[in-house]
């Protein structure tokens, strides 16, 4: 069973890759075979022919097909709270960032294909890395990286904690089955973060 | 039957419980426990880990007792169940020998919980509601949920919150799990 690894990931590992680069062209030939076939299914001959290099091109920049998924996996979520936080930064207010932040990540998870299809199909692949100790590690690492939208108006341990608290409302109402509430829908996005979660977020005394 | 199969998961773990075992340990024939479980031995472990799900939460409740205000209630509860979920010998294990089994079934059985935990809190909001402690423009059942998936989220995976300091329970209770309900005088 192919699982995905996020131990030997981290923000400061990655970044966004530049474009039509080995690595770049590898991360998107993934992302594509994984939306058509699933994870399992993908070998590294798939990625080379999708990636338009070599198989020996491939394994000269990494070790595994495991490799090729971790700094996927890293660049993605990097991807994600990186929009996210743009979308948060034009807002004017500290709900408003909140509700901007957390709708845009909502949605690209959401429309995402290859973690659509692993989700739909290949659950192991993906939920181990959500729960319980591995889930931790995204969580704070999420968290932190949300943290910049909220500076204007938090210190950075409490922006920090703000993004760890959106990442968990997020994982919990989008990544597991059977959500009762479409947050990716404006409205109802923005009424339910106003009502629950703006509240518990902000800068109290004491 | 629950009992059988889960006392079989406790020994052999999940890969290696086969329907027969399941019904050995249950003291019941092959042919009942494929009447009951008709999916076969996937829905008999599915159907199985939701049940200890469950049960490992209706235990809680009752040691936790009378609360004085939901708020209360939750201060306790949380460091509770994350202590007990820690402690728990099976899920540790099969946690550790099979995770990329255990995970999934607890995730498609996770909503099955979410409503129970809800359903659980619920009379506890309504009550806070009528005293005057919750909100009275609180949409309880959606609150009750969100409370339920958040504070469960919490037990599974503390993240940076240490769950062992009462000061920083407290604070995530009163703020991040009720800031949006409690009415702020009582905050």
């Amino acid at each position: 069973m192919t699982t995905l690894d996020l131990q030997h990931t981290g923000i400061q590992a990655s970044g966004t890759l530049t474009s039509g680069t080995v690595e770049a062209r590898a991360t998107a030939a993934l992302l594509t075979c994984v939306a058509r076939f699933g994870l399992a299914k993908t070998t590294i001959d798939d990625l080379a022919r999708e990636a338009g290099c070599s198989r020996a091109t491939l394994y000269r920049y990494f070790d595994s097909k495991a490799a090729i998924v971790r700094l996927t996996v890293d660049v993605e979520i990097t991807r994600v709270t990186t929009a996210a936080v743009d979308a948060g930064l034009v807002e004017p207010s500290l709900g408003d960032a909140i509700v901007a932040v957390s709708l845009q990540a909502a949605r690209d998870l959401d429309g995402h294909a290859a973690l659509s299809f692993l989700l739909a199909h290949e659950p192991e692949s993906i939920v181990s890395h959500l729960t319980f100790a591995e889930g931790d590690r995204v969580l704070v690492w999420v968290g932190d990286a949300l943290a910049p939208a909220f500076t204007r108006w938090l210190p950075e341990p409490e922006a920090a904690r703000a993004g760890e608290w959106i990442a968990r409302v997020l994982r919990s109402y989008v990544l597991m089955p059977e959500p009762t509430i479409d947050l990716t829908d404006a409205p109802t996005a923005r009424e339910f973060f106003r009502a629950l979660v703006v509240p518990g977020l902000g800068v109290h005394d004491g | 039957m629950f009992r059988g199969t889960y006392s079989c998961i406790a020994r052999l773990g999940l890969a290696k419980t086969t329907m027969d075992d399941a019904a050995r340990a249950a003291g019941v024939s092959r042919a009942t426990v494929y009447r009951q479980f008709p999916g076969g031995r996937d829905e008999l472990l599915r159907e199985t880990v939701g049940w200890e799900m469950t049960r490992f939460f209706a235990h809680l409740g009752e040691e936790l007792g009378h609360a004085s205000d939901f708020a209360e209630f939750l201060e306790r509860a949380i460091p509770l169940a994350r202590d007990e979920l820690v402690h728990h010998d099976v899920l540790q294990k099969v946690l550790e020998t099979e995770p990329d089994r255990l995970i999934p079934l607890i995730t498609v059985e996770q909503h099955r919980l979410i409503e129970y935990i809800a359903a659980y809190f619920l009379p506890m909001l309504e009550r806070d509601q009528e005293r005057g402690v919750v909100r009275t423009d609180a949409d309880l059942p959606r609150a009750a949920e969100y409370v339920a998936r958040m504070a469960l989220s919490l037990v599974a995976s503390p993240g940076r919150h240490d769950l062992d300091d009462p000061v920083e329970v407290h604070r995530l209770v009163r703020r991040e799990l009720l800031g949006g309900l409690l009415v702020p005088a009582r905050q």
